[in-house]
């Protein structure tokens, strides 16, 4: 099959080969692939709760989980089992049927944001990321449907709806300010990720993330870098998506959703026992998500050379290994930088990022257009930094008049 | 439609999972309600004030302007997949777009619309209240069911007398 690019969703079939014509034994190798990356999820947020749990331990100069298995690996486990047999109290005044659902929007998404990662297979020359199962070829990917990057983007929308009805359906002050601060911050940020995968899409030309990660395999700038998006998007694009994904999975520095000080626990405030244990598996599971995101647009997925072995095994190892620096660069963030004011993340989302990113997208989409044309894409590139940099002076301008407004005077 | 097939089973079996939890959790945990469990969690204190139903009307102008950026977003993600069939033609055409789009964006952030700090109280120089003696510069807030602190009524008098 030829890598399916640009305008590929009218010339046939796109996505993975094993399911162009679906029967018994596809299906039953669907179901056991679905069962195995269910597995490896748990596992995985299972690891990474102790991961993060000892990391920060470390970097504070205490022990951490110690006592549960070898160096505390089980602790998570240990508490997941705690969950079940703590009681289960739905508050008088909550809504109980939203109540009920709310858990279920947070983790179904959760679960499901990871169908179209693409996390093994061999992408050196021209295998595309192949592999064989009983006989047929199929990716190391659940599914390829050819919206991936706005299957994505969905999902993580849909988070949206857990944390806003879960904190509403309580009938409690604390949850309700949780959820009403969670929606306006993850739609603040969501604008900024769309746009900066945008910028991923138009260099690469597919919203598969299979072609995405095919494109990003072969040779890159001057035959030495890898063909990676962070390099064809020079860069910016992908320090808008990490800080927005940040942001968008409340997590430290951004997590003024469960500001402790202010807010108790934020939207699960009123949650006990298992509902809340859901609530905290969706939260870590969409970390580990989000990292392979990351890696998927920017750092060119599974891709990597092969040595020796099977090289679909290399793709595996090339995958875990770029995830790895994420989930260390999220701890991080936890143990090092400050939480941000309210006032202060939102025009960070508004002010910066959203123009940023926008502006950075149609700079692309400039050079792109040059490219095709034959422009000199030196001369292009200056006039659309001075085009960038007019946009900026204006929008400093409007926020300083903004601001102005809302100064009064008074006297001493 | 082959290709959600994937996506289907994974949210059939993340649907199972969750409610077998609930089924695990209703037949492990025990059940002993007490009025105080079942009550809002106000830190310990019974709940003297209803959760607000109002909220700032920032928040709403935040989900407005949203959906305006939301559509910029949606129009790009076509635009990107296809830029160079469109061409010149389709960059001049998101080129307007967006200006138009940024244009009033500046115009809402002129306004004031995403401004979410609290009000900056800028000080004359130089000039000091008319109102500003001695009565009321000592505990102008905070006085609110103190009852009358004796400091403060001697200086209320003091002041009444000489007026």
């Amino acid at each position: 099959m030829s890598a399916p690019f640009a305008g590929s969703l009218l010339v046939g079939q796109t996505g993975d080969p094993l399911l162009f014509s679906v029967d018994a034994v596809a299906v039953g190798i669907v179901i056991l692939k679905v069962l195995v990356i269910f597995a490896l999820l748990l596992v995985a947020t299972m690891f990474m709760v102790w991961f993060e749990r000892k990391l920060i331990s470390d970097m504070q100069n205490r022990i951490g989980p110690n006592l549960a298995g070898p160096f505390g690996i089980l602790q998570t486990l240990a508490d997941g089992i705690k969950f079940f047999f703590k009681e289960d109290v739905i508050p008088d005044k909550s809504q109980r049927k939203v109540f009920i659902l709310a858990p279920y929007l947070a983790f179904v998404p959760a679960f499901l944001l990871f169908a179209v990662v693409p996390f093994g297979g061999d992408f050196n020359g021209g295998n595309d990321g192949m592999v064989t199962i009983f006989g047929r070829d199929t990716y190391l990917q659940l599914a390829d449907p050819p919206i991936g990057v706005l299957f994505i983007l969905a999902m993580s929308s849909l988070a949206v709806y857990g944390a806003m009805l879960a904190g509403w359906s309580s009938g409690s002050k604390y949850p309700l300010l949780g959820s009403v601060r969670a929606s306006a911050q993850m739609v603040s940020y969501e604008a900024a990720l769309g746009l900066s995968a945008a910028a991923v899409v138009l260099v690469t030309g597919t919203l598969s993330t299979h072609s995405m990660v095919t494109s990003q395999a072969g040779d890159g700038p001057w035959g030495v870098l890898p063909n990676w998006g962070i390099l064809l998007t020079l860069g910016v694009p992908f320090v808008i998506f990490v800080i927005a994904g940040t942001a968008e999975l409340n997590r430290p520095p951004f997590d003024l959703v469960e500001a402790e000080q202010e807010l108790v626990g934020g939207f699960h405030t009123e949650y006990s026992s298992i509902r809340f244990a859901l609530f905290f598996l969706a939260e870590f599971m969409n970390t580990i998500t989000m990292s392979a995101i990351f890696v998927t647009l920017f750092l060119g997925g599974p891709s990597g050379p092969a040595f020796f072995g099977p090289g679909w095994m290399w793709g595996v190892i090339w995958f875990l290994a770029k995830v790895f620096i994420f989930l260390f660069m999220f701890v991080w963030f936890r143990a090092t930088l400050p939480r941000m004011r309210y006032d202060q993340l939102m025009d960070l989302g508004w002010k910066v990022l959203i123009p940023l990113a926008l502006g950075w997208f149609l700079v692309l989409a400039s050079l792109e257009v040059a490219d095709a044309r034959q422009w000199n894409r030196w001369v292009v590139g200056a006039i659309a930094a001075v085009v960038l940099v007019g946009g900026a002076a204006l929008l400093r301008k409007s926020v300083r008049s903004g601001a102005a407004l809302r100064a009064e005077e008074v006297l001493d | 439609m082959g290709q959600y097939l994937p996506i289907f089973v994974l949210l059939v079996l993340a649907v199972l999972f969750g409610a077998g939890s609930f089924v695990a959790s209703k037949l492990l945990a025990p059940r002993l309600p007490t009025s105080a469990k079942l009550g809002p969690y106000e830190c310990g204190i019974e709940p003297s004030r209803e959760p607000p139903r109002r909220f700032s009307v920032r928040f709403y102008l935040v989900a407005m302007i949203f959906i305006v950026f939301d559509v910029e977003v949606m129009f790009l993600f076509p635009f990107s997949t296809v830029v160079d069939e469109v061409g010149l033609f389709g960059l001049v055409a998101v080129l307007i777009f967006s200006v138009a789009l940024f244009e009033s964006f500046l115009y809402l952030l002129g306004n004031g619309a995403l401004e979410w700090g609290p009000v900056v109280r800028k000080v004359i120089p130089g000039a000091v209240a008319p109102s500003r003696t001695a009565a009321t510069t000592v505990r102008r807030v905070g006085t609110e069911g103190r009852g009358r602190v004796p400091a403060m009524a001697r200086a209320a008098d003091d002041g009444g007398a000489a007026a």
